[in-house]
């Protein structure tokens, strides 16, 4: 007998409920309180949110920018190396996970850590750049940019793109891409017809994933970001601890969030009607 | 797709094409390596000569201590509650309807989605502000049970689909109790994906930086520790702690992935 609840689901829907739904809706309403003299107060004003799009909407875009460049080059070096393992590398493959699974543990911190010792004046990119004569010094570019910041969450996000578009090219099965080569397909005609479309589901996944987390992310544009490479969750950090305001902190993190759903939902549309089938072809 | 001998030269673009993919991933990580048994203070080359100094200069710092002690301790309560709380919830969703499944186990796994920054916040605040209480080492535990328990349910969920669920029902017209199912079919059937969501549990646990370092209130975590001291300066010590840490995340991954595939 099938239901539509069962107790043993107490638990863990105790801990999202009481760790996670409350206190997310609390924080929400939160944005609309006020605060006088250093004290929080419940109330019913926009302030916090006049604030979020009056003084960080310039910095929500570029975050946003941030979030889909990570986005983008996660899915897309993701699909390359998953494709790899699953279709060229034949018994390297399970290594190549392994690989990913390393990465994927190598640590938050230490990831950024090691990419701020890379890139860093006397780091090892600029000794590299100048043994081999590119330069004669230290390139200052490299560190505390827009671009380290992406370079930094490309490497932290990847094996979260690669597992899930690995995931889904397991289920693509040899016998139809051989039946589209009988067929007369060229490789492309392969990947673009065959391979892509089946692995859609793993790809949106690949790309929510690693946009959402790039987006949401402030330590790495903390230590590698500078002033031109500032995102917008180094400003909720802010405005909670140091301006003391909870609200604007608050309206921050949600209008963040809303700003990355509608992106997302702009660029699901955009796909399925890219992805939509050929006039005229059977569905 | 080997079915006619692939061109060498697109075996070779393939070969240099991964070896990059390699070098990327993992480079950055093993250079931390390498350089926490350098003697030079910075990452870069010449590394100098080969040193076991900045593990010798931890050993004997009390304040690493007692963060690699908190870690653990966080670490081994998070393994066992989040595996309780998951294995019971994967054991619940095979029980329900799979319309309902799919939207009780999205719903679990809402929080791995959302920035960590907003839910580490969102903790505080209903902490703080809403029950006016204090930040410690359970509300850290909390938040990693929120963080470990959908990867447990998925670890145990993908054993339990494989299992048979006859053999239990075999048991209980035997005269077994529910209870007594459990412990003599189900539970040694699925030891090993508990063992290794228990495993996974803890290295997430030992992996945040975000949500430890909004609730603990006092004190250091592994993590927490080292942001300490890449704030200040590029402390030297940071490339061993980072080893340390790596060898016990990779450490349990790699475990958990031998106990669920090999024994699974």
């Amino acid at each position: 007998m099938k239901h539509h609840f069962n107790l043993f689901l107490v638990p863990a829907l105790a801990v999202l409920m009481g760790v996670f739904a409350i206190p997310v809706v609390l924080l929400f309403a939160v944005s609309f309180w006020s605060v006088k003299n250093f004290k929080l107060q419940p109330d019913f004003t926009f302030a916090a949110w006049q604030r979020f799009i009056g003084v960080y909407g310039d910095l929500t875009l570029y975050t946003l920018m941030i979030g889909l460049a990570t986005g983008l080059l996660c899915t897309v070096l993701g699909f390359v190396f998953a494709y790899a393992a699953r279709f060229k590398a034949g018994r390297f493959g399970d290594l190549l996970l392994v690989a990913t699974l390393i990465t994927l543990f190598g640590g938050y911190l230490v990831k950024i850590y090691a990419w701020k010792s890379i890139l860093g004046a006397d780091g090892l990119m600029n000794q590299a750049l100048m043994a081999l004569g590119v330069t004669d010094q230290p390139l200052a570019f490299l560190i505390y940019s827009r671009g380290a910041v992406i370079v930094a969450l490309v490497h932290f996000l990847l094996p979260f793109a690669i597992l899930p578009i690995y995931a889904s090219l397991r289920n693509v099965s040899e016998t139809t891409i051989e039946a589209a080569r009988d067929l007369g397909a060229s490789g492309a005609q392969v990947l673009t017809r065959v391979i892509i479309p089946q692995s859609l589901s793993g790809l949106f996944s690949a790309f929510a994933f690693s946009f959402l987390l790039a987006a949401g992310d402030y330590v790495t544009p903390m230590l590698l970001g500078g002033t031109s490479g500032s995102m917008l969750g180094q400003f909720v950090l802010l405005e909670f601890s140091t301006n003391f305001n909870w609200p604007a902190g608050s309206a921050l993190s949600f209008g963040l969030l809303f700003a990355c759903l509608i992106l997302m939902a702009l660029i699901a549309g955009l796909s399925a009607w890219i992805m939509r089938p050929p006039r005229g072809a059977p569905s | 797709m080997d079915h006619e001998a692939a061109p060498w030269s697109a075996v070779m673009i393939w070969r240099i094409i991964l070896a990059a993919f390699l070098l990327f991933m993992l480079g950055p990580i093993l250079l931390v390596v390498l350089f926490s048994f350098g003697s030079n203070a910075l990452i870069g080359f010449p590394m100098g000569d080969l040193t076991l100094g900045w593990y010798e200069r931890l050993a004997a710092d009390t304040g690493f201590h007692s963060a690699f002690w908190t870690s653990l301790i966080v670490a081994l309560a998070t393994a066992i509650l989040a595996t309780l709380t998951g294995t019971l919830a994967a054991m619940g969703l095979m029980k329900v309807t799979p319309a309902a499944a799919r939207g009780i186990l999205s719903a679990l796994s809402l929080p791995v989605l959302l920035p960590p920054l907003v839910v580490a916040i969102a903790i505080v605040v209903l902490i703080v502000r809403g029950l006016g209480l204090r930040l410690g080492l359970p509300v850290v535990v909390l938040g990693h049970i929120l963080v470990a328990q959908p990867f447990v349910i998925l670890i145990v969920m993908a054993r339990l689909q494989r299992f048979d669920q006859s053999a239990v029902d075999a048991a209980r017209d035997l005269g077994a109790t529910r209870l007594e199912a459990f412990r003599l079919v189900t539970l040694p059937q699925i030891a090993s994906a508990l063992v290794g969501a228990a495993l996974v549990s803890a290295a997430i646990s030992l992996d945040d930086f975000i949500i430890a370092s909004f609730t603990i209130g006092g004190g250091n975590t592994i993590s927490t520790f080292v942001w300490g001291k890449m704030r200040t300066t590029l402390d030297p010590s940071i490339n061993a702690i980072a080893t340390i840490l790596l060898v016990l995340t990779v450490g349990l991954s790699a475990l958990a992935l031998r106990v669920t595939r090999y024994k699974g």
